[in-house]
């Protein structure tokens, strides 16, 4: 919506802006010009920033603290048990008040100099531990899955609001001329429950949507050219178009800029599949993300990938692990062993990889990595052996881009109920990694119905006791 | 104040709500908070009286004074062939067809350009066009959205009522009235209860397990009220949800004494399936309803370990569950069941603050207006009935804003849906009132409104200035209207004019939405993959773009590029992006794609030579003859093999990207 925009406009887009229309200036300058009309020009963030590009490992479904990075050896003890009263109440989807306190079969140990506790269902992650960052004191405000990963994604609990790559690419613009600023990579089993308004630009303008690689011989819509058109015919077709439209008000900026969005395109079509092409990475790389392994060469390619987008100067990439039911998620409401042990299996090595491959190319610190879910899981059972959503403490990392490695932060109480020390709600955890990519969670805002929308909806604490 | 007095003879009814304990006091307004233009009565305004042969209609003695008085001067008129391309978009969102162009062009008749508005305004395209503006306002779509994003089967209903509604030129004021209440009107008119689906047309938040029955109340409640201030007062009303408003007068009082009106509604499904259908659909869920009850009933008695079996059994057959039979999607009250309003602190519904009835925001009325008990009967009807008093101040310019920004591509006050003190001020306030008391005056009705701001002047400027650079210096936004505003064609518009100028456009008006096919990777980003049946009959894939399915987990990615809104929020006004995905879309989707080769096709069969296709070609998609320059431009492209098809494909595809095709001057 103009009027929106125009708040948020800097003054050189507003120096530009003034031009518009004036059709005394020549073409060649007015395209010049309309480059720098392009929405996506890379912007200065708000103050110095720690971090370039984001990676977002969505551990969709959510994985459960008490199984992975938060060990409760008091929940062990009690397993069987009713929740002992002293620990209070919280909501829950299935867990009722017959529930019993479900113990893990998993057993933690220190890694890394920090000697941040890993449990063995992730021996790939142990190795990465000093480069970690561990939240356990996360928190969020919905117990189910679509609202949860609504204000995970979007720090709103309802759809409708930019996701955090708009927001991202909304305040910094794109490095790379021939990518999309924000990419999302969904899981090929299928989508999580929050569905394609989980990743969207809400109300920011539609030059903020993501670009959604998927698996399959296609990854991107429309970035291939129709079958039976040669590149030469499609070189022919472009300098026709140009050619037409240059005759038509070609000094017109607005028809400068749509000429500009098409040559950017061309640029993505020819350049981007590059990109794609696994194959010119070492062997040595490859087997790093376990690419070519049944288990992990889907998600050990889609984090290969991540890592050449990053590279390229992409700003947001989102690599989606879970999707297409509770079997095929962390959603282990049922056999919570036997889930996780799945979902490990398919993307410890993949990630951890990625981490160590970001530090070795010198790219981590200006990286950040984020891993984690919508919510944790119950301390008490479901179903016999599996456990209940649980949005009151759970666990997450964030690696690269300025945090501190090595370090566990927050805490849960002693059976993994509720954040209780240093604890951070999703909006801290908006704040702080926004702050790292320098900007500030109210500058970066976009008036919308009257109301200054921003990430973090309501003030989120900037952590600043995890940062470098 | 008129609007206030008025207010207080209706809520006369004045009850003792006041004294009894729980119940939140009367809010209070300073005389500073009252003064804020939007809620000050109309004034009664006259055009400035300006002689001078360019008003044609009273808008332009407006437009033209503003212009004077700011040194400016208007642009000249538009040509014939520029002017009925544009009002042709602007009225039916389709490419006007070269013989209707040519017959425009040659009309002798001095009332050539008033014949053709009102040719433009008596067609039912006229309603597919303009529902399209409202259905973005008030978020319509035909499922949930959320993780099931269940279908809405029978949602198409209330898009058909909103094209009849604006085709019969339905007053205003009915309009909403059936919206708000036509239950309450009549429940067995069939009309009425499908236009108080209204109040359902938000997202809507489905569980599995716990259901959290007063957190999904309270959201529904939130959907239904927010609604009313955005997209009708043009306040907004839903950020006093979680506190007193920051910016407008609004209390959090104000905000739940509105949500008392809705405090008795429910959703209410009526069944409108064929016995066939029924018994189908019956032979579908009977089985399923019997194991999930055996199963429900095993689980009485299992043991822990066990439930959990039956837990995810009972899952998966849910999941098998066919979509539900096809009914209207009415509200009704059900005063039993009234959910008690609270101010929530924060907006939270276990917050649970004083209790409040119902009443309008108190800004606009007497301080000490009495609220009526949320159990009164009618209680939407009351609502509607102050929301379309004559004397609201908000109602009608919010409409005539409306009006004039899809005309002109900006409102009078830019930010459509709020008019209260982040929202802009009005370019031209008197103008905005004259439009507003012209608007209730004759009775609400549209098409009126239409004829006056099509037949003026100012409407029928060129979209280019002699004074372009002073004027631009002056006002660089064109809020005088010293031109008119180029535009781009709305996503709708874009599919729409490809499918006309191809051939393929079916015109059949109404009904069943339709599911296209798309990419099968698509259809794996939806929870629930099952629901995404594409429409049998093929032919019904070429239909107008409106009667496509609004499925809020899947929005087409041509819709998407092209700025279609979510559907989640209400939108006000769309964007006009320009991006790279729009020209991937364009130059290699399947949508384009398809539609170039329909469209080379149709050159060849209608005409046999290479420059009579390029001149027919140049008609549909732009509205006129080739230029010299162009002809010469698509010689060369096509001499190298004018026979070839694929050729004629590729140059049909850049007729659908150039900017005389995509763009409205």
């Amino acid at each position: 919506m103009a009027e929106h925009i125009r708040y948020n406009r800097n003054r050189r887009e507003f120096l530009t802006d003034c031009f518009c229309g004036t059709g005394s200036l020549a073409f060649a300058s007015m395209m010049a010009k309309a480059e720098r009309y392009n929405p996506l020009a890379p912007k200065p963030p708000h103050f110095e920033a720690k971090a370039k590009s984001f990676i977002f490992l969505f551990q969709a479904g959510g994985p459960s603290h008490v199984e992975t990075f938060d060990p409760k050896p008091l929940l062990n003890k009690l397993s069987g048990q009713k929740r002992p009263a002293e620990f209070g109440d919280v909501e829950y989807q299935n867990v009722n008040a017959n529930s019993r306190l479900l113990g893990t079969k998993r057993t933690f140990a220190r890694y890394g100099q920090g000697g941040i506790e890993i449990s063995d269902l992730l021996p790939h992650q142990q190795k990465i531990a000093d480069d970690i960052c561990v939240l356990r004191g996360m928190y969020g405000d919905m117990v189910v899955h679509s609202a949860a990963q609504y204000q995970l994604m979007s720090g709103r609990v309802i759809p409708g609001f930019p996701a955090m790559g708009s927001w991202i690419a909304y305040g910094l613009g794109s490095r790379a001329d021939n990518l999309p600023a924000y990419v999302v990579m969904p899981d090929p089993h299928g989508a999580p429950e929050a569905g394609q308004p989980m990743y969207t630009n809400g109300f920011l303008p539609a030059v903020y949507q993501p670009a959604m690689f998927r698996a399959g011989k296609r990854p991107v819509l429309n970035l291939e050219l129709p079958d039976g058109v040669t590149l030469e015919r499609r070189r022919k077709t472009m300098e026709l178009l140009r050619a037409i439209n240059e005759t038509n008000n070609g000094e017109d900026t607005e028809f400068a800029a749509r000429m500009s969005a098409y040559d950017t395109a061309f640029k993505m079509q020819t350049e981007a599949p590059e990109v794609f092409d696994l194959a010119s990475e070492p062997q040595e790389t490859r087997d790093l993300y376990g690419v070519g392994k049944p288990d992990t060469d889907d998600y050990g390619r889609r984090c290969l990938l991540a890592r050449r987008l990053v590279e390229k100067g992409v700003r947001f990439v989102c690599v989606v692990a879970g999707g297409g039911g509770a079997e095929t998620e962390w959603d282990a409401h049922s056999d919570v062993e036997k889930n996780h042990a799945r979902m490990a299996s398919l993307t410890d090595r993949p990630t951890a990889a990625l981490v160590m491959d970001l530090k070795r190319r010198g790219l981590l610190d200006s990286t950040i990595v984020l891993w984690g879910g919508e919510f944790g899981r119950s301390p008490e059972s479901e179903r016999g052996s599996g456990r209940d959503h649980h949005n009151t403490g759970f666990s997450m990392w964030v690696a690269g881009g300025g945090f501190k490695g090595g370090m566990a932060y927050g805490a849960t109480d002693d059976i993994g109920l509720k954040a209780v020390q240093d604890t951070m709600h999703f909006r801290d955890l908006h704040a702080t990694v926004l702050h790292q990519m320098g900007l500030s969670q109210d500058q970066l805002s976009y008036l919308h119905q009257g109301r200054r929308e921003r990430l973090t909806e309501v003030h989120g604490q900037i952590v600043k006791a995890i940062l470098a | 104040m008129r609007f206030i007095a008025a207010i207080a003879v209706f809520t006369g009814i004045a009850l003792a709500w006041e004294s009894v304990d729980g119940f939140a006091p009367l809010p209070t307004y300073k005389p500073a908070e009252r003064k804020h233009w939007a809620f000050q009565p109309r004034g009664a305004v006259k055009p400035p009286a300006l002689r001078d042969p360019w008003v044609r209609t009273p808008v332009d003695a407006f437009v033209l004074d503003a212009l004077r008085k700011n040194g400016l001067a208007p642009a000249p008129a538009a040509d014939r062939i520029t002017l009925i391309r544009r009002l042709t978009q602007d009225l039916h969102g389709l490419p006007a067809t070269p013989q209707e162009v040519a017959a425009f062009v040659n009309d002798r008749s001095p009332k050539a350009y008033e014949n053709l508005v009102e040719r433009l305004l008596a067609s039912p395209r006229y309603g597919e066009r303009w529902a399209s503006h409202w259905l973005d306002v008030v978020r319509f779509a035909e499922s949930d959205g959320y993780e099931y994003d269940t279908h809405r089967p029978d949602a198409w209903r209330y898009r058909d009522y909103v094209i009849h509604s604006l085709n019969s030129d339905k007053p205003y004021n009915e309009f909403l009235k059936e919206q708000l209440a036509g239950d309450e009107i009549n429940p067995d008119n069939e009309t009425l209860t499908v236009a108080s689906g209204f109040n359902r047309l938000g997202p809507l938040r489905k569980n599995a397990g716990n259901q959290e029955v007063a957190s999904s109340r309270t959201e529904v409640l939130t959907e239904m009220t927010n609604i009313v201030g955005g997209a009708l007062l043009g306040v907004t009303l839903g950020c006093a949800r979680c506190h007193d408003h920051k910016f407008d007068p609004i209390r959090q009082s104000d905000y739940y004494r509105m949500q008392g009106y809705f405090a008795q509604t429910q959703a209410h499904d009526i069944v409108v399936a064929t016995p066939e259908e029924r018994a189908a659909w019956k032979a579908t869920v009977d089985p399923l309803e019997k194991e999930m009850t055996d199963l429900r009933r095993q689980m009485r008695r299992a043991t822990e370990e066990k439930k959990g079996e039956i837990l995810t059994k009972l899952e998966a057959l849910d999941e098998k569950m066919p979509l539900p039979l096809t009914a209207m999607y009415a509200v009704r009250n059900e005063p039993k069941d009234m959910t008690p309003i609270h101010i929530l602190g924060r907006g939270d519904y276990r917050n649970k603050g004083e209790r409040v009835g119902m009443r309008p925001p108190g800004v606009l009325l007497e301080d000490g207006t009495p609220e009526m008990p949320a159990d009164s009967a009618k209680p939407r009807t009351k609502l509607a009935e102050w929301v379309i008093d004559p004397a609201n101040p908000l109602t009608a310019r919010v409409y005539v804003n409306r009006l004039w920004q899809n005309h002109f591509g900006q409102g009078i006050v830019t930010t459509p849906n709020d008019f209260g003190r982040m929202g802009t001020k009005p370019t031209h306030p008197e103008l905005l009132d004259f439009l507003a008391n012209r608007f209730v005056e004759g009775g609400w009705k549209l098409k009126p409104m239409h004829r006056m701001i099509l037949l003026s002047s100012a409407y029928r400027q060129a979209g280019r200035s002699p004074l372009e650079k002073v004027a631009a210096e002056k006002d660089p936004d064109n809020k005088l209207l010293w031109k008119f505003n180029k535009r781009r064609l709305s996503a709708e518009e874009i599919r729409d004019a490809m499918l006309a100028v191809s051939g393929r456009l079916n015109e059949k008006a109404g009904g069943r939405s339709v599911m296209v096919s798309i990419d099968p990777e698509l259809i794996k980003d939806l929870k629930r993959p099952q629901y995404w049946q594409p429409t049998k009959d093929k032919t019904e894939h070429d239909r107008r773009t409106i009667y496509l399915i609004y499925k809020r987990n899947l929005i087409l990615p041509f819709m998407q590029v092209f700025d279609s809104p979510d559907t989640l929020l209400s939108c006000a006004r769309r964007d006009q992006s320009t991006h790279a995905p729009q020209a991937l879309e364009l130059l290699n989707g399947k949508v384009s794609n398809d539609l170039a080769r329909s469209l080379a096709g149709r050159l060849f069969e209608e005409r046999k030579t290479t420059p009579s296709r390029i001149d027919l070609a140049w008609r549909l998609t732009a509205g006129r003859a080739p230029s010299i320059k162009e002809t010469a431009l698509a010689l060369k492209y096509l001499g190298e093999a004018p026979e070839d098809r694929e050729v004629w494909k590729e140059f049909a595809l850049t007729l659908f990207n150039m900017n005389p095709f995509l763009y409205v001057n």
